[in-house]
This record gives structure tokens, C-alpha cells and sequence, in this order.
């Protein structure tokens, strides 16, 4: 088995500073100024295989993008170690940063005032590689995602959507063997999504590079990860697959019930949550264990006319995660699922 | 670092306005206010010499020391390095196989180059219509001690533009050592009109590699001595500069938060 991350207590700490409001503390602030230390990744441990696909989610500010800078080297830890396809990635070798690509959704890789093809070009240069075959790989990636007519436009005249394109081929032209994506869907249109999912699909089954992937677009990581990691207050609280979060989650099931006629007596059920109820209908959320013998109730109780169960899905686990880890911030606490 | 010096001479030729507008506007203006400059105070004064030289060697100063000025500084790169960093576009570079020094420098010189070429003609053009006291044959030699200096102005701009791993908005810094490379390298006035002991400092200082000896040499009021003396000076600054570059590069890039990203 070959591990392509190795972390050991890797930590990363923040400075902030803190400014009172007002036009007086601004006046101290100039002499004096508090600090205060954020803990952005908490002691963290990690191994990653070659070939897999990783989706890391969490809340904002949870350390995810914090793990992927210290990761592809763009930051420095405060502690602990990591080797990133054998190198120390804050070193930053070149032989280093010649294997790995980070996409950054919110900041532009790409040069803002030239057209892509001419930022290619320089990366061709930067990366040393062969003008020839980059070119023809540059156009099989346009061709794939659709954007070969706008290779020769200035990339600040791109829509968001066509500069991700961009910010893609950008990112795959040197072939790297580990790809760093975070949030590469942010901001896009429902299509744009679909179009980058679709390509990324098709890119990893073809190439099998290893990819580390944060999004907050649950489709994102249910569609293309198959190992979750998920992040709460700079630890790892889930580390395994999708379906595997999903059956360790508290789980609810919706049970939505049309009746024949109205009724003309309320239904009594014991410890079950009423969404809402009406003459002829009744929604409710009940525990998955006790879905039998609820609907075994209302069969007896009532002559139904149409019955609806909601199936869990993945983006309903992790929104409830979210939630959840949201409510305990104010506690410093790894939350247990 | 070829191919960041074609980027920027790309990213140059894309904003057409901007970029003649830099080359010939700034510097034409600030030629034709040191010319009159020059000619009002021989004309006020009615001297035919000053410190030795005649009017017709300072206007021919004047002409050059506007041009090479333009050259010389390094404002636009010194704010540019210092955005790059505060907004966290420098990620961009850092996760590449290309250091952050070395792209910027291929940058810089790149659209000095570019400069140089298209603004030069002005001079040139000026001389070969009015004849000034000036040996177009000793322009390789100038302009090789002007981009040499070049390095070591864009090493102290790296140097402060690094700072921004440290603090916020450090714009002000470089300003403050551009007004000082301003006066210290002859563009204001030639040095030579410094009284003794403090024009001997000031010759031996790398700043006048910029503007006073290349213009001097150009316009006869110093030789190739001199030129010596600017290569030389420049070479120990370079090593300061680039090992203290060096240094708060390092520093800077260890307690980096990866702003923005």
C-alpha cells in the first residue's frame, strides 16, 4: 500500500488581532494591540492512499483549507510533521511542486489580464514541459469542458463558470499526481456544477490521480468521493466512507400520509414528532427503527389514500452534522456523531 | 524568467493607453519641467557655466536624466510585489515550480526592456535634431550599468514587498525609498554640484548607478571610471540586499497564513 500523505500531530496555529470599536481604541491600537491565537488544526494525523479520492467537508472555518495549504505547501505548520509524496511539502521543491495541483475556487491561478491560452503557455515554461503536447492536451481538456472558444479571451472577460474551466486546464496541464480542489464548484450555476462533476468523473477514472476535494456542495463529495473526512474545530471527527457517515448518523425518516376521507378524530401516536397534520393528511418525522410499526398503526387507524417516505440522503445527514457542530462551537470539543 | 519577461511585455501591449502613456507621457513631461528648470536659471542668471559645465550640458542632462529615471524606478513592481502578497494572489506562485523572486524580476525586466525601447527613441531623436553634447556610443555601457542597478532596485523592493508577510499594507515603506532613491540618484540635480566631502559619499553610494553616472558618462561630465566604481558599488549592495531579501523572504513565508484562499 502506498500512502501519498503522511501526517503526524500536525498543527497550525493563527495570530489574530483583536480591535475594539470606535475611534478611540484605534488611537490605543496604534501603541498597544491584543492577540489572540486561534487553533486552525488541532494535532492531526492522517494517511492517504494513492489513487483515492477525498472529499474533506466541515463548517466554515472548521480547517479544512487550512489541512489542504499545509498540505500542498503553501503554508507552514506551527507543529508536527507530514510528507507529501515522500517530500516535506513546506519546503517547496521543485520536484515537489511539480507533482501536485491546487485549485483554489475562491482565487484565481490563472492570469487575470491575458487570455488563458497565453497563461498556458507560461505554465508550459514554468513546468518545462513540451510546448507541442501540452498544446494538443490543452485542447483535449477545452474540448472535454466545452470551452475551446474561449481559450484566446482575456480571462477577466470570462463568466465564473468558464474561468473554473480555465482554472482546471490550468491546473491539470503538467499531469500532477495529486490534485488539490477546493470548493471548485463555488459560485456556479446548477449546469456549470454538473458540466465540472461530469468532467472530474471522467478525468480521475481515466487518470487516476489522487485528489483531495472540499466543497460545501454535498453533490460534489456523494458524486465524486469515496472516502469522507470530515472536519469540526481543526480535528478529523469522521474518517470513512459515505455510506458509512450516513449509517452512523441519527437518523430520521419522513413519513408523509394522504387519507381517504377527513378525519373525524385526531390520530394518537406515542413519541412520534407531528411536522404538520391537517383534516386529511399527516406529515411526520419518526426514528428509522420505528417505522414499521407506525405505518402498522395508521393502516389500522385510517384508510389511506397515498403514503410517502422520504429516503435520508447524504447533503440531510451533513446538513443535521452542521447544524449540530454549529451549536457546540462555544465548546472546544471534538462532536461525536 | 523568459517567459515571465514575454508576460509582461504581453500584459503591456494589452492596455494600449496605459502603456504609451508610460512610456513617452511621464517621461516627456518630466524632461520638458527639468529643461525649463535648467534654462530659467541660466537664463535668470545670465551665466554662460556652472560648476564647469555649459547650459547646453545641462539641458542635455536634463533630457536624459527624465528618460533613465523612468528606467530606474521600481514603484510600480514594489506595489505590485506588496498586493500580490496582501491579497493572496502570491498562492499562485508559491504552489508552482517558480520562485516568487525570480517571476517578478523576469516581469520587471521584461517591461524595462520594453520601456526602454519604445521611450529611448525620444532622446535619441531630440539629440540627432539639436546637436547636445552627447556620445550615443558610450548608450551600451549606460544602459548596462542602468540594468544592472535595475537588479538591485528590484531586490530592495522584494525586500520590503515581503515585509506584507508581517504586516498589512506596507505601501507607504517603498514610497519612503523611492523619494530617497529619488534625490540620492541625480535625477533631481546633477551630483556633481554636491560640495566635497558629501558628493565623494554620494558617488560611492549604489543609487547613482540609476540616473547621475550613466547620464554623466553619456553627456561627458564623468568617464569610464566612474562607471566602474557604479558596477562595483551595485555588486556590494546586491549582496547585501539579496541575502537580506533572502532572509525576510524566508521568515515571512514561514509564518504566512495563505490569506484569502
Amino acid at each position: 500500500m502506498t500512502f501519498v500523505i503522511q501526517t503526524e500531530n500536525l498543527t497550525r496555529k493563527f495570530q489574530t488581532y483583536l480591535k475594539p470599536e470606535g475611534l478611540k481604541q484605534s488611537l490605543v491600537g496604534l501603541f498597544r494591540r491584543n492577540y489572540e491565537y486561534k487553533i486552525a488544526l488541532a494535532p492531526l494525523n492522517l494517511t492517504i492512499e494513492s489513487g483515492q479520492i477525498i472529499g474533506l467537508v466541515g463548517a466554515n472555518g472548521a480547517g479544512k483549507t487550512t489541512l489542504l495549504k499545509l498540505l500542498s505547501g503553501l503554508i507552514t505548520p506551527t507543529g508536527g510533521q507530514a510528507r507529501v509524496l515522500d517530500f516535506i511539502p513546506w519546503e517547496r521543491k521543485n520536484e515537489f511542486l511539480k507533482k501536485i495541483s491546487i485549485l483554489l475556487g475562491q482565487k484565481n491561478q490563472l492570469w487575470w489580464d491575458i487570455p488563458a491560452a497565453d497563461s498556458f503557455d507560461l505554465l508550459t515554461t514554468i513546468y518545462d514541459l513540451d510546448h507541442t503536447q501540452t498544446k494538443k492536451w490543452t485542447h483535449e481538456l477545452a474540448e472535454i469542458l466545452n470551452c475551446t472558444h474561449l481559450l484566446h479571451v482575456q480571462l477577466r472577460r470570462l463568466s465564473l463558470g468558464e474561468r473554473m474551466k480555465m482554472e482546471i486546464i490550468g491546473s491539470l496541464l503538467h499531469h500532477p499526481q495529486l490534485l488539490f480542489l477546493d470548493e471548485p464548484t463555488i459560485g456556479l450555476d446548477i449546469v456549470a456544477q454538473n458540466t465540472i462533476r461530469t468532467f472530474l468523473t471522467h478525468y480521475v477514472s481515466t487518470y487516476r490521480p489522487t485528489i483531495i476535494l472540499t466543497s460545501h456542495y454535498m453533490d460534489d463529495i456523494a458524486k465524486l468521493a469515496q472516502r469522507l473526512l470530515l472536519m469540526s474545530q481543526g480535528q478529523i471527527v469522521y474518517d470513512g466512507s459515505l455510506s458509512g457517515f450516513i449509517d452512523q448518523a441519527e437518523q430520521k425518516q419522513k413519513i408523509f400520509v394522504k387519507f381517504v376521507s377527513p378525519l373525524k378524530d385526531n390520530i394518537t401516536l406515542d413519541h412520534e414528532t407531528f411536522l404538520s397534520q391537517g383534516d386529511e393528511f399527516v406529515e411526520l418525522e419518526v426514528d428509522h427503527s420505528r417505522v414499521g410499526p407506525i405505518l402498522e398503526k395508521l393502516f389500522k387507524s385510517v384508510q389511506i389514500q397515498n403514503l410517502k417516505l422520504e429516503e435520508v440522503d447524504f447533503e440531510e445527514v451533513m446538513r443535521q452534522f452542521l447544524e449540530k457542530d454549529a451549536r457546540s462551537r462555544k465548546t472546544f470539543h471534538p462532536i461525536s456523531i | 524568467m523568459l517567459g515571465a519577461a514575454k508576460l509582461s511585455i504581453q500584459f503591456q501591449f494589452e492596455y494600449r493607453i496605459n502603456f504609451f502613456s508610460d512610456v513617452f507621457l511621464s517621461p516627456v513631461t518630466s524632461a520638458a519641467i527639468e529643461v525649463t528648470l535648467w534654462w530659467s536659471i541660466f537664463k535668470s542668471t545670465g551665466n554662460s557655466s556652472l560648476n564647469g559645465f555649459s547650459p547646453e550640458s545641462y539641458l542635455a542632462y536634463a533630457l536624459w536624466a527624465a528618460f533613465f529615471a523612468r528606467i530606474s524606478i521600481s514603484w510600480m513592481y514594489d506595489f505590485l510585489m506588496i498586493d500580490e502578497i496582501d491579497s493572496g494572489r502570491v498562492n499562485a506562485i508559491l504552489t508552482r515550480p517558480i520562485s516568487f523572486y525570480e517571476f517578478y524580476l523576469g516581469q520587471f525586466m521584461g517591461y524595462k526592456f520594453l520601456c526602454t525601447l519604445f521611450s529611448f527613441v525620444v532622446p535619441i531623436g531630440v539629440c540627432s535634431l539639436i546637436h547636445f553634447q552627447v556620445s550615443l556610443l558610450r548608450l551600451p555601457l549606460a544602459l548596462a550599468l542602468v540594468f544592472y542597478y535595475l537588479i538591485l532596485v528590484y531586490t530592495m523592493g522584494f525586500t520590503l514587498a515581503a515585509l506584507a508577510f508581517f504586516y498589512n499594507r506596507v505601501h507607504a515603506i517603498p514610497m519612503a525609498k523611492n523619494i530617497v532613491i529619488w534625490v540620492l540618484s541625480g535625477e533631481l540635480f546633477p551630483l556633481d554640484l554636491i560640495p566635497d566631502p558629501y558628493k565623494y559619499y554620494l558617488l560611492n553610494l549604489p543609487f547613482a548607478s540609476g540616473v547621475y553616472i550613466p547620464v554623466g558618462y553619456l553627456t561627458g561630465r564623468v568617464d569610464s571610471s566612474l562607471v566602474l566604481r557604479g558596477f562595483t558599488s551595485t555588486t556590494v549592495a546586491l549582496i547585501f540586499f539579496g541575502t537580506l531579501g533572502h532572509l525576510v523572504w524566508k521568515k515571512g513565508t514561514q509564518q504566512y497564513s495563505g490569506t484569502g484562499a
